[in-house]
């Protein structure tokens, strides 16, 4: 069982994205996944966050995730706004985050105790492909470098979700972060 | 041919309705049934589903119409949550007691006030004597599967009451998971056309329904629904071993799980029954003697099988996602400590109110507290997870 934890801004697509996730690992890789979003009446701009179970098996829990082994961050003010998004973390947690900055990545994984930090800059990347800057796919694309999804199930579940040419727009998007996603 | 569809509890709920072949809609949103008002309008606007959408002004009217509607002799489908599910309380026992059967999916959250969009049981909770059956559901698989068998269910006509199919606001309504839909003639075949039974509207044949009634009939009216509860208790289970048979998952009323030689069992209604078997298997792991039932079927309450699922159980934490304010306890509590009949250690515990998460470490302090209580102590609910300053909260007593 892998626990995510996905934090963002409101607006950037972040329960979508669990919602793309759970696709990918479901359909895609014959997994089960349940998505556990904590809705509130946050406005656009606001923190949020939201919660993704993933495991071989069906998934009996359905509460959020306080013990995340992987954790997703769309925005790297988050850490600016006293969100701690080290909370529950293990040894072997991993980050995944929307940056260009080695030296932000480094600052994360120091500050929150990741063992590894995948980066990055998902905004510029979903400017180019889709012409907004909504990082939600480009950093499912950046995900799969944790090993829990494989790109082409995640460009099949973008596909599907979004459909038509906003699917492939994005689907693009999630390619190219992976393509791109650098680590320490 | 079951496929594979990624569907959330809303979706799950609409692809049941809809598979049922309901002919009318009439609903009103609020979050967080929303999405099952827009999907229905969305599936009629685009003549997938054959039905009239009804807009209406409020949840009063939209079970008012959907009652209509299905007493002229056709599927009629609402949904609703929380302060809907109230505004709608004169026409659910006006619906039961005319036995009209409709199927509505509620999606649990809280009652105000204080204000809250998120999942509690109180919204059904207070309907729990409005004559209708009610259904909990712990996944989606569960919501479309128990929406199936609902309409089985509550058009049999030994039973003829209306179901809710009660599931979390968010926790199910919006947790999007892998749900086997089967082919559209295999639920054809296990739900079948709509057939009107005892009384419904034919122009042709006008007659007056739900008229004044003396003292003189009205006890055995109630009667005739009392009688209509008792054979839903069987009605379920032979319901449930048809549908087993066609589709391979079996549910049941009142489930265990690993409480053959249980010291100490939880019972849950809804999502939670999921942690709750989830802690339960690890402890097994660490070969700690516990165990979880979860109560599907709270109306009827199924009271022998929760008796015969308990028995030689020491210990039963009986956990209410309402407050059950006023009361010795919370309403599963109640159930379960009557059908125990003295037999158990039994004691209630209260928690995930106003959506308040209840996670794996809130199952496993139930499980200490459970049983490190000693027979003497004070038998009063436990209130699980509660601040440590509750009453400075806002200060409603100010001058306490």
């Amino acid at each position: 069982m892998l626990k995510l934890k996905f934090f963002g801004l409101g607006g950037q697509g972040i329960v979508t994205a669990a919602k793309t996730l759970s696709v990918a690992v479901s359909l895609g890789e014959d997994k089960f996944a349940v998505t556990v979003p904590a809705y509130g009446h946050e406005r656009r701009g606001a923190p949020v966050y939201t919660s993704i179970i993933v495991d071989d098996e069906p998934v009996l829990l359905n509460s959020f995730v306080y013990d995340p082994d992987i954790v997703l961050v769309t925005d790297v003010c988050i850490a600016d706004r006293q969100i701690d998004v080290g909370a529950g973390i293990k040894p072997d947690s991993v980050l995944v985050l929307n940056t260009d900055s080695a030296q932000i990545a480094q600052h994360y994984r120091d500050t929150f105790g990741f063992c590894r930090v995948y980066y990055v800059d998902g905004t510029r990347i979903a400017l180019q492909c889709i012409g907004r800057g909504i990082p939600n796919s480009a950093m499912l694309g950046a995900l799969c470098h944790t090993g829990i999804v494989r790109i082409e199930s995640v460009e099949q579940a973008v596909l599907d979700t979004f459909g038509g040419k906003a699917g492939e727009q994005n689907a693009r998007a999630a390619k190219q972060a992976w393509q791109n996603t650098a680590s320490l | 041919m079951a496929e594979y569809m990624m569907l959330d509890g809303n979706a799950a709920a609409v692809q049941g309705m809809a598979m049922s072949r309901v002919k009318v809609v009439a609903a009103y949103p609020i979050t967080p049934q929303s999405s099952i008002a827009e999907r229905l309008s969305d599936l009629v606007a685009s003549g997938e589903l054959q039905a009239t959408y009804m807009r209406v002004e409020s949840e009063h009217s939209a079970l008012s119409a959907t009652l209509g509607a299905q007493l002229a002799g056709v599927r009629a489908g609402t949904a609703t949550s929380s302060v809907g599910l109230a505004l709608m309380h004169e026409i659910c026992n006006a619906a039961s007691g005319m036995r009209v059967p409709i199927v509505m999916p509620v999606v649990n959250r809280a009652l105000a006030s204080p204000w809250s969009l998120w999942c509690d049981h109180q919204d059904s909770m207070a309907e729990r004597d409005s004559g209708w059956l009610q259904l909990y559901c712990q996944n989606v698989q569960e919501i479309y599967d128990l929406t199936l068998m609902a309409y089985r269910l509550a058009e049999h006509e030994r039973v003829l009451l209306p179901a809710m199919v009660c599931f979390d606001g968010f926790f199910l309504s919006h947790s999007m998971q892998k749900v086997a839909v089967p082919a559209q003639a295999e639920v054809d075949s296990f739900v079948g056309p709509y057939t009107p039974k005892n009384v419904w509207l034919d122009p042709t044949d006008p007659v007056f329904i739900n008229d004044l009634i003396t003292m003189e009939e009205f006890t055995e009216m109630k009667y005739q629904m009392k009688e209509g509860f008792a054979s839903a208790a069987d009605v379920f289970n032979e319901v449930s071993a048809e549908f087993a048979e066609r589709f391979g998952r079996r549910y049941c009323a009142a489930e265990g799980y690993m409480t053959e030689d249980a010291e100490a069992v939880i019972v849950s209604l809804g999502s939670m029954s999921g942690t709750v078997r989830h802690v339960v298997r690890e402890m097994r792991s660490r070969g700690e003697k516990v165990g979880a039932l979860k109560v599907t079927c709270f109306r009827p309450f199924p009271q022998k099988e929760v008796a015969r699922l308990l028995a030689g159980v020491g210990r039963v934490a009986v956990f209410d996602r309402s407050a059950g304010l006023g009361a010795a306890g919370g309403p599963l509590f109640l159930e379960v400590k009557d059908a125990l009949d003295g037999k158990a250690f039994v004691k209630n515990y209260i928690g995930g109110l106003g959506g308040r998460d209840v996670g794996a470490s809130t199952v496993e302090r139930v499980f200490a507290d459970l049983r490190a209580a000693r027979e003497e102590d004070d038998r009063a609910p436990v209130w699980c997870d509660v601040k440590e300053h509750p009453m400075q909260i806002r200060q409603v007593l100010r001058f306490v």
